[in-house]
């Protein structure tokens, strides 16, 4: 792999242009942020305890004698990190868990395991590799782990909850996927045209066989990303573009496991600079491309299913500098039949099993994901990879429940953003107005309205007070329509608020409070998605009259930077329309002990 | 050179845009929303082609109708002397030449005779729908095939019943009263228990090909591949009757059927019967190994009644079959 990779630099070394330099950049995830020089080995970690104390009520216990009605658990948890340094071009690290559930002893609910292990390091002080457990993004449509709904400016109050099951799934910062395989970086710079070209490229097991059905399956992919000189340089008229491939592929010689998918997905990303002065930035970006998907029933023979679309989204951003003002408008055009795996996988696992009151009432009816669940219950998230259209809750995403590259969607995206952490107000809005390409269960297509808004009032920078006293707002509208005769007409609207206050009454002590109100009303089908992404059935018209209320305050003490101890309560009310015997509320008071080490 | 590049990039960035735009949306995806939750609704009432149809002379009759929506839908036909039931069945809003269309077959047996029939209109997912017409059988469907008897006609010395351990009941003979016949208005009725000999067997049944009208059985075609047996099995719903038939061979080219001279040939498997009323029983001629040569000299079929005396409490119950309608196709099995 390193002679062929020499040989590629040096053959783009020739072709493009005489001069070049080669560099290195490093595109991996850090072990952490507190890597000491000059040590070969170093431990560091994290140490959790989480204590919660749960109980339910209300009318949908009415006629149901089996649930218990308080329940307690938590666990205590130590992730040892082992990180080593053998020379100035490599680095190892494993991290090992210790858990313990709450109540657990003499080896009841207590486990180790690896967490994680990786080994990095720079071939030739100029291709990066790394090997193991890895975090990787591409673009929003190639390989990109996009938000999970039920959320747009959160309060403080809720993150530490938030902050558990970011970690417990790989969740990072900047939409990365954790990964288990290999990746090459490199990068070339020119002295003409081209200022300098960044290669990377990465395969990785995401599933293994069971030697009988099941076969294993890989994803690999690549990107070229190219960035020109200044073509004038009184404008700053400049490119980005890059050239990205993911491969999805099933092994078809695993065991008996002969049948399965190949998802290809290429595309083209660019970001035009037009204007880049002082006052003024203005950019055309955006990213196209092509989706397929094929199954076959062995390796040699021809597809059985084949299915190609693709999709165009392409742009301006205007920031004014001056101002502090961001504004964007975009058009997108996502064909109903795109697919790619590592772009549309959710977060959010509709259909898991929830750690509180699974199932309810006299029919013990699975109780629907809701507002305290999506806050706070790790299990409902996964960091895997769906090989078909993952189940959505049209209540918390319906224009867009698959992020920027939701498919069967057409129209304009726009989003502003004004100030930052650092000025007293910030200020971020996007949303969309988009249409269906395709109908489901009808030629009559669904238009989508979405509006996203979220600030934050930094009353203590606006005060100049030392101690921080934030309000925090998050606000999500979506309002989804059809016309059509009487049972093709949908009109659903939902309503998102959340709202968060946070004040340092001491130096590191803080009081916490938060709430989410989320409401929804109106007709909606939710299609059930068989394999290859076919819409098999519409089991049930969905009526909405439903309102959730989560409410949360509490404390939280900093000891050091990652050291902390919160106790919060919360109650949670969901109400089904008007005196509907499912109605239920929760409180919940838990106890979190956190340190980073 | 780089004002080229800037053209190059934007033709280039054209290209994409114009190329990402395409998709097929011709169609919806999943089922249509009217046909799964719209109130289903009659436009058409059901009607007949004609009021009476002659199926001997090749003629059809079909039925239409419509609804406001696709939906599930059952044609079902009784004949009102014979009781047989012809179901035809669809996904559609309309009924019509095209999918219900009735050649004189029947899905439960019997046979339909020359008799009025009602036929109604179903919708499953509508239980309190239905619409119905009558229609006049004025001649049967003629089955194809070459039929090897229908017991019809008295079997006379073309059938030897080998009762040679007494256990067969006198009621084991060609018979309009022992079960409601599946063709016609005669069956031959096998009935006997196993405690004289207790050994399995009852007793057998031979029936020459003479009731044919020829020595070795005509058949439409001699290869064993091709040649389908066909017969209709009556049982009563008990467990304990095993039924075998044998097709014999004149070894000796005797021109007759004698036992132990003449090669048997069967299935390998049992057939038991097991179920209540009439069953279709089919297989290829191949699946006894009779060959083609064989096939040029099929003398006589043997019906073997056997008791399952594993299973038997004791003392041992009566068993007992019907069979109706021997017939030999070719290609498929008798399509009804």
């Amino acid at each position: 792999m390193k002679y062929s990779l020499r040989q590629l630099c040096c053959f783009l070394v020739l072709l493009l242009a005489p001069g070049t330099l080669l560099w290195a950049q490093d595109g991996s995830a850090k072990p952490t942020e507190k890597e000491e020089e000059g040590k070969k080995v170093r431990f560091n970690g994290l140490g959790r305890t989480i204590l919660n104390q749960t109980a339910i009520d209300g009318s949908v216990l009415d006629s149901d004698t089996s649930t218990i009605q308080r329940q307690t658990d938590g666990e205590f948890l130590l992730d040892l990190a082992l990180n080593a340094t053998p020379n100035d071009n490599a680095e190892i690290q494993a991290i090992l868990r210790l858990r313990n559930e709450f109540g657990g002893f003499f080896g009841a609910g207590v486990s180790v395991e690896v967490r994680e292990l990786w080994a990095r390091g720079i071939i030739a002080d100029a291709v990066e590799y790394r090997a193991g457990d890895m975090d990787h993004v591409m673009t929003p449509y190639t390989f990109f782990n996009v938000e999970e709904e039920g959320r747009i400016n959160e309060a403080t109050a809720f993150a530490p909850l938030r902050d558990v099951i970011n970690y417990e799934q790989f969740y990072q910062e900047g939409n990365t996927r954790r990964i288990q395989g290999a990746k090459l970086d490199f990068g070339l710079d020119f002295t003409q045209i081209l200022n300098e070209i960044d290669l990377n490229a990465f395969a990785a097991r995401i599933r293994g066989t069971d030697f009988f059905t099941v076969p294993t399956r890989f994803i690999a992919g690549g990107q070229a990303q190219f960035s020109t000189d200044v073509f004038d340089d009184s404008l700053g008229l400049q490119a980005d573009f890059g050239l990205n491939l993911i491969h999805t592929f099933d092994d078809l010689r695993s065991g008996n496991a002969t049948a399965g998918i190949r998802n290809t997905v290429t595309t083209l990303s660019f970001d035009v600079t037009i204007i880049d002065r002082d006052n003024l930035g203005l950019h055309l970006v955006g990213e196209t491309g092509q989706s397929n998907l094929q199954f076959k029933q062995n390796r040699d023979s021809m597809p059985d299913f084949e299915e190609d679309d693709t999709f165009l989204d392409a742009g301006l951003q205007l920031h004014l500098k001056p101002q502090k003002l961001k504004v964007g408008l975009s058009f997108i055009d996502v064909g109903p039949d795109f697919f790619s795996i590592g772009a549309q996988s959710k977060r959010i696992d509709f259909e898991a099993e929830k750690t509180y009151y699974n199932r309810l009432g006299e029919n013990r009816d699975v109780r629907m994901p809701s507002t305290f669940d999506l806050t706070r219950d790790r299990a409902l998230y996964t960091f895997r990879l769906s090989d078909r259209l993952g189940v959505y809750d049209p209540r918390f995403s319906n224009a867009l429940p698959y992020g920027p590259a939701t498919p069967n969607r057409r129209g304009l995206r726009f989003n502003a953003s004004y100030g930052s952490e650092a000025d007293e107000l910030e200020v971020f809005l996007d949303g969309a107005l988009l249409n269906e390409l395709r109908g489901q269960g009808t030629f009559e297509l669904k238009s989508f309205a979405l509006i996203r808004a979220a600030a934050n009032l930094n009353i203590h920078r606006w005060a100049d007070w030392k101690n921080n006293l934030r309000l925090t707002l998050g606000y999500l509208y979506e309002q989804t329509n059809r016309d059509g005769v009487e049972v093709e007409q949908i009109d659903l609207t939902s309503n998102l608020l959340e709202l968060g206050f946070e004040f340092e009454l001491f130096t590191n002590f803080e009081l916490l409070a938060g709430a989410k109100l989320l409401s929804a009303s109106g007709t909606e089908y939710v299609p059930l998605i068989e394999e290859f992404n076919d819409v098999r059935d519409f089991p049930t018209r969905l009526n909405f009259d439903d309102t959730e209320t989560l409410i949360a305050a509490g404390f939280k003490y900093t000891f050091k930077k990652g050291i902390y101890l919160t106790l919060q309560y919360q109650s949670f009310e969901s109400q089904l329309g008007t005196n509907n015997p499912n109605d239920y509320q929760l409180q919940q008071f838990f106890a979190i002990y956190n340190m980073n080490f | 050179m780089k004002t080229s590049i800037q053209y190059a990039c934007g033709l280039a960035l054209l290209l994409f845009l114009g190329w990402g735009c395409q998709h097929d949306t011709d169609t919806f995806d999943g089922p249509f929303l009217v046909d799964r939750f719209g109130e289903f609704a009659v436009v058409t009432n059901l009607e007949v082609s004609q009021p009476t149809v002659d199926f001997t002379a090749g003629e059809t009759v079909f039925f239409t109708a419509a609804f406001n929506k696709n939906v599930d839908w059952i044609v079902e036909i009784t004949g009102t002397e014979s009781g047989a039931v012809r179901r035809i069945e669809g996904f559609d809003r309309e009924v019509a030449a095209g999918n219900a269309t009735w050649t004189g077959g029947t899905t439960d047996l019997p046979f339909f005779s020359a008799e009025n029939c009602s036929v109604k209109l179903l919708v499953p997912e509508e239980p309190d729908f239905v619409d119905s017409v009558m229609v006049e059988v004025l001649t049967p469907k003629v089955y194809e095939g070459s039929l090897f008897t229908n017991f019809e006609e008295d079997l006379g010395v073309n059938a030897e019943i080998g009762n040679f351990e007494f256990e067969f009941t006198n009621n084991t003979t060609r018979s309009n009263t022992a079960v409601p016949p599946a063709e016609g208005e005669f069956v031959f009725y096998l009935e006997g228990t196993d405690d004289v000999v207790p050994n399995f067997f009852v007793g057998l049944v031979a029936i020459e090909s003479d009731v044919a009208g020829a020595t070795y059985a005509p058949l439409p075609t001699k290869v064993p591949e091709e040649l389908y047996f066909n017969c209709f099995i009556h049982g009563d719903g008990g467990p304990h009757t095993i039924a075998i038939v044998e097709f014999v061979v004149d070894s000796n080219d005797s021109g007759n059927y004698e036992d132990g001279p003449d090669a048997l040939f069967r299935v390998p498997d049992d057939l038991r019967v097991t179920w209540e009323g009439w069953n279709h029983i089919n297989y290829p001629m191949s699946e006894t190994g009779i060959t083609e040569e064989d096939l040029e000299k099929l003398v006589a079929i043997r019906l073997v009644l056997i008791s399952d005396r594993n299973a038997q409490p004791d003392p041992p119950l009566t068993v007992d079959f019907g069979i109706d309608f021997i017939t030999f196709t070719q290609g498929a099995p008798l399509q009804l």
